[in-house]
């Protein structure tokens, strides 16, 4: 059945247009015959279980961007962002001249092919999580969250391209001559024009790009009446290539190679969630409040355990040995066209306080 | 109240149709519970959409709202949001344009096969979303701003506007949306 119904928010569909409609799908329910319903036991509810929403992608391909202007001037496409002011006063109009997802092999966005995002047997989730579960005490907890991390017995290796079963923990294949693999190719290539001055191209492209083990939390802080947060980024790629050439990038020079990129980025943890808030002259805040300083006398002069409060001492222990409040930062080999700058590590950064706050810059 | 009379003929139109299930009538019996269980779903869903927000302005017009031929005032739609108690609030400003897709498919599917492997051990069904290829979006805008009142007309009102998005043209959308139960219990 083909139906095209066009809309407008200014349409009011009057009472009698509704009953007749509602009239006719009921009328086609009820001649479809009814099963009985029976009530089900205490024994037999008991064993049903509440599960939250798997959402895998299959065949995915996603592009848009902007087309060069035709020779009447129209263009076909176009994605803009803008309403963002520089610091002296002139506009800075963002134009997206490509935004892709695509399966690897895409040649930086030239060739795009389909892939998958998210496997069957560990897929997206969304689900309302038990907050005792994850350390958020007596909540429920809305959770978006990228394929798990596995056991490395059952996984592969997050950044090789060409990873085999049991060389890693994540749980994203790569794409093989037979398979088209959960890992796909990303970019985004942008104009930023601020004023009148169109020169700055910014192209951002990654290979084989694996986000398992990322999510975001989000509950209620009671206390503060507030919408609170858990954020961890875990972001992989063989090859992040950033170039500022022109738009198409092909006879680009300079390009900029992160090799062996790995980002592993936590925002917000159990002690120290994210506070969303918008303050009172309409400004954007994010906030990671300071975790509270121990009284005097929690922890001995020498900060040894045996001369302090244990539960406060394991308590800062805690917070500052968990690996998993902690961000890394790690590149392979990072080169400008055709020098080599070796590898960077930036590792068990910790943030403690966080405050982000926009501001209006117009007049 | 403003009527859209196209809008209500093609409704209808549509309830007339879902409402003949085929061109001759035949005399309808009653399944038993044992006739019933052997029957299963099959088919889908075969959408075609074309949706238009504001395109030539909302229903209200005030100080702040207006018809988009005038350049003073907004025609898109206003969504606000609180993240805090008496805090400020998020909002999608100037929502506005038109989108429209055809062949958006929804139907219930067994996988046993494919996906490397994975459809094998997985072996149940899901709601499949087949993407429509292309979406045509015809002058689509939004804001995103953060404002110090819900509406633009209550004292006080401040608003910070972070950025805009326009989009205009096809955008490919390729494959199929997957959705099974999984997770915590």
């Amino acid at each position: 059945m083909f139906c095209r119904v066009k809309t407008q928010s200014r349409t009011v569909i009057p009472r009698w247009a509704m009953i007749l409609l509602a009239g006719a799908w009921i009328t086609v329910y009820s001649s479809q015959g009814w099963s009985e319903l029976e009530s089900m036991n205490d024994a037999e509810l008991s064993e049903v279980d509440g599960a939250g929403l798997g959402i895998v992608l299959e065949a995915f391909k996603f592009s848009h961007g902007t087309d060069v202007p035709d020779a009447s001037g129209d263009q076909a496409r176009i994605f803009k962002i803008g309403g963002i002011t520089s610091t002296d006063g002139r506009d800075v109009d963002i134009t997206v001249n490509h935004l892709y997802i695509s399966g690897s092999g895409s040649n930086y966005g030239r060739n795009l092919g389909p892939v998958n995002l998210g496997r069957l047997i560990n897929p997206y989730r969304i689900d309302v999580v038990d907050g005792n579960t994850i350390g958020v005490a007596d909540k429920a907890v809305l959770e978006f969250a990228a394929p798990a991390m596995v056991n490395p017995a059952q996984g592969f290796d997050c950044i090789s391209a060409s990873a085999v079963l049991g060389s890693g923990s994540c749980s994203s294949r790569p794409a093989t001559t037979d398979y088209i693999g959960e890992r796909p190719d990303v970019g985004l290539q942008m104009n930023v024009a601020v004023g009148d001055d169109r020169s700055a191209n910014i192209n951002i492209h990654a290979v084989s790009a694996v986000i398992d083990g990322s999510y975001l939390r989000l509950w209620g802080d009671n206390d503060r009446r507030q919408m609170v947060g858990q954020f961890k980024l875990n972001f992989y790629s063989p090859e992040l290539s950033i170039h500022a050439c022109d738009q198409s990038g092909e006879s680009c020079g300079s390009r900029v190679l992160l090799k062996d990129f790995a980002l592993e980025l936590a925002i917000g943890n159990e002690l120290q969630p994210v506070f969303f808030d918008v303050d009172g002259a309409g400004n954007f805040v994010v906030e990671v409040a300071a975790i509270q300083q121990p009284a005097t006398g929690e922890i001995g002069a020498d900060g040894l355990r045996g001369s302090s409060a244990p539960a406060t001492w394991d308590f800062y222990e805690d917070y500052y040995t968990n690996p998993n409040y902690r961000s890394n930062l790690r590149i392979g080999n990072f080169s400008v066209s055709d020098r080599d700058f070796g590898s960077m590590r930036v590792e068990g950064m910790l943030i403690q306080h966080l405050e982000i706050r926009t501001r209006d810059l117009a007049p | 109240m403003t009527t859209n009379a196209p809008a209500i003929v093609s409704l209808l139109i549509c309830a007339v149709a879902l409402s003949l299930p085929g061109q001759a009538t035949a005399e309808l019996k009653r399944l038993d519970d044992q006739a019933l269980g052997d029957v299963s779903g099959q088919g889908g869903i075969y959408l075609s959409g074309d949706v238009s927000i504001n395109e030539l302005g909302g229903p209200i017009e005030n100080s702040y709202f207006g018809g988009c031929d005038d350049t003073t005032r907004k025609c898109g739609a206003r969504f606000a949001y609180r993240l805090k108690e008496n805090g400020g609030w998020m909002v999608l400003d100037d929502i506005r344009g038109n989108f429209a897709f055809e062949g958006l498919t929804l139907r219930v599917r067994t996988i046993d096969s494919g996906f490397g492997g994975d459809g094998e051990l997985f072996k149940r069904d899901v709601l499949e979303l087949g993407l429509p290829n292309t979406v045509r979006f015809n002058d689509v805008r939004f804001k995103i701003a953060a404002s110090s009142t819900a509406r633009p007309t209550d004292p006080g009102f401040r608003q910070t506007d972070i950025f805009s998005v326009g989009m205009q043209g096809e955008v490919v959308m390729e494959g199929n949306l997957l959705v099974f139960p999984a997770g915590n219990p």
